[in-house]
């Protein structure tokens, strides 16, 4: 086991490398320039080489890029254009809020995927209703659900407020910037629930398009699962379809879903910029709209290298999670 | 001449045994046998690419008409999908907002095919180091975010559709590349192969006329498969604003500029959206054909 994992590390720095260098490469190959973008396009020549000097964009591109990484290394992404801080701050700001959504759209992802595959397998007029609304869900764009879910439940029903985290006035004490964690250590309950209301339409929304992924394929492995032997054998010893779905099939079916689920919570990521737009939810994602309209470069360069990271960082430990449920997977890895 | 030299061998299809007839007459009775839900998937999209060709003709107004009234209701006065802030056709808005996207996808989606197919086939034919390397940086690209990369890429080069187009088709070609690769390794050891190139058939000969070939099924079920996530994808792009600059008819860059709107003119930007769903439905019911023709 440690040695897989110590594998997987390995393999991980090796697509974290890959990760820098992409991004390097867009920042110096493409033509956004940053030597002007943060003095102004009247700057005169001088001013012009005293400051790419003082950026290192003079040096060449091995020692850019070793500079770069060092840079990132240290935590250093240089300053956002557009709020003049350190886009690491900025980043530190935005994140926990991001975190709690996407956090909550998982769970929602992984539960809704397991229901939707389970039920779709099982056979019947449910299962072919099943998975004609997962088709239809699975073609909706993330901003059409997040249209239509605000039409009805906060215009029509108002059942659910349609932006931010938190009604202003219950604004817990800050401590962890997790507004879940926040109300509950502050011991307000309104504010709690408050925050819960505010989570259900963006996490439903971000969770929808992964939750129908992992459902296809949690129903396809698990059809598969279902033609062997061994659940033959549990049916015929007198078992229901429904116990032999759940105990005997479900822990064969998990491997491909898992890594399924790995792929779609990272994708869930970059959901999380269409959604937190529609919902004016203050995190990363709302940060990168408007990083993106005012051409803030360094701020989509700090985003897309922590968001890059959280993805790859993500289907890493899903990998090694997939050899703990279906321990066959180590000895082929080995082979 | 000895009689048994004619006969020609069993599966191999001759002139005069009408060989490319029967072919189709297979993929017919092939169709016939798919089901209901299939059948309709293959004639939408035929059916989609036809009306969106013909938008120029069919479209009751130009994209960036104005034709009279600002938000009118859908419905009101012939105009069925409603006027939006500036009183133009969102009909006809959206139909060439669908036109652009639809063609764009393949676009991307050929480009795909291309490069990964190339990277693919020579990985495949050459195997060795050549392999070895040039998988292992398709494996590297794989596990980098593909949609947060060209975001990326886009708002360096500057928003519009075609730098769009050109980051996504950056981001979309490891997965083809991985597949046409694992199929050429298979044919590769495949015995026609070997007569090839006992044969003496040449390098690009043996790729072309023999390996290559049998990767087209394949490719083509994967690229079915794809066309949906692919315009779900260049529509989040345009949604936060790096297709097209402001009076283009894109859905995306519609839709989000409609956002302003939605509580009281709801229509402004959910058609939009409702025209992504249509395409990517109609590409995921087709798609999920195509996979069972090939199958079945």
């Amino acid at each position: 086991m440690s040695r897989l994992i110590a594998g997987r590390a390995a393999g991980l720095l090796g697509v974290l490398a890959a990760l820098t260098l992409a991004v390097f490469m867009i920042k110096a190959v493409l033509p956004a320039d940053p030597v002007r973008a943060s003095i102004g396009a009247r700057a005169t020549e001088a001013q012009v080489k005293a400051k790419k000097a003082e950026l290192g964009y003079d040096k060449p591109l091995v020692t850019q890029y070793v500079n770069f990484v060092g840079d990132v290394v240290k935590g250093d992404l240089g300053d956002s254009l557009r709020t003049r801080r350190p886009v690491t701050k900025d980043i530190g700001r935005f994140l926990p809020a991001t975190a709690e959504l996407a956090f909550v759209a998982a769970l929602l992802a992984g539960g809704l995927g397991l229901v939707l595959g389970i039920t779709s397998a099982r056979g019947g007029r449910i299962a072919g209703a099943t998975r004609t609304v997962m088709l239809a869900l699975a073609s909706a764009p993330t901003f059409c659900l997040a249209l239509l879910a605000i039409l009805l439940f906060y215009r029509k029903l108002n059942w659910l407020p349609s932006a931010g985290r938190i009604t202003r006035k219950l604004t817990p004490p800050e401590r962890t910037r997790f507004l879940l964690v926040d109300t509950l250590l502050a011991g307000d309950f309104t504010a709690f629930v408050d925050v819960v209301k505010h989570l259900i339409m963006p996490s439903l929304c971000l969770a929808i398009g992964p939750a129908v992924a992992i459902g296809r394929v949690l129903r396809g492995s698990l059809l598969d699962v279902l033609r062997q032997d061994h659940t033959r054998t549990a049916r015929s010893k007198g078992l229901s379809q429904r116990a032999v779905l759940v105990r005997h099939a479900l822990r064969n079916a998990l491997g491909p879903t898992l890594s399924m689920t790995g792929l779609q919570i990272g994708l869930l990521l970059s959901g999380v910029v269409v959604v937190e737009l529609v919902f004016a939810w203050p995190g990363l994602g709302l940060y990168t709209t408007q990083a993106i309209q005012n051409a803030d470069f360094p701020a989509v360069i700090g985003i897309t290298l922590v968001m890059g990271t959280a993805y790859v960082l993500i289907n890493a430990i899903v990998d090694v999670l997939q050899v703990v449920a279906d321990p066959r997977l180590k000895t082929a890895g080995a082979r | 001449m000895a009689l048994g030299l004619r006969l020609p061998e069993a599966g191999v299809p001759t002139r005069w045994s009408g060989g490319r007839s029967q072919a189709s007459r297979r993929v017919l009775r092939k169709i016939n046998r798919l089901g209901a839900l299939n059948r309709a998937g293959l004639v939408l999209l035929v059916l989609i690419t036809l009306m969106l060709l013909a938008v120029p003709l069919i479209a009751p107004h130009g994209p960036l008409d104005n034709v009279g009234r600002t938000f009118g209701h859908p419905g009101a006065k012939g105009f069925l999908l409603g006027t939006d802030e500036q009183s133009r056709d969102l009909l006809s808005r959206v139909l060439y907002g669908m036109r652009t996207t639809w063609f764009a996808a393949f676009l991307v989606i050929g480009s795909g095919i291309v490069i990964g197919g190339i990277i693919g086939l020579t990985a495949g034919m050459a195997g060795g180091w050549v392999d070895a390397l040039l998988m292992r940086f398709t494996d590297v690209f794989l596990a980098l975010p593909g949609p947060l990369l060209a975001l990326a890429v886009v708002s360096a080069l500057g928003a519009s559709l075609p730098h769009t187009l050109v980051a996504v088709m950056i981001v979309w070609w490891p997965f083809y590349a991985r597949i046409v690769r694992g199929e050429v390794r298979s044919i590769m050891s495949r015995s026609h192969v070997e007569a090839a190139r006992m044969g003496g058939a040449g390098r690009l000969g043996l790729a072309f006329r023999h390996v290559l070939p049998g990767t087209v099924g394949p490719v083509l079920v994967t690229a079915s498969l794809d066309i949906g996530a692919l315009i779900l994808t260049l529509a989040g792009l345009s949604f936060l604003g790096l297709g097209s600059p402001a009076p283009a008819a894109e859905l995306g860059a519609m839709s989000a500029r409609g956002l302003t709107y939605l509580l009281t003119k709801w229509w402004v930007p959910v058609m939009p959206a409702l025209g992504v769903f249509v395409l990517v439905f109609v590409a995921n019911v087709a798609g999920d054909a195509v996979r069972d023709l090939a199958e079945g």
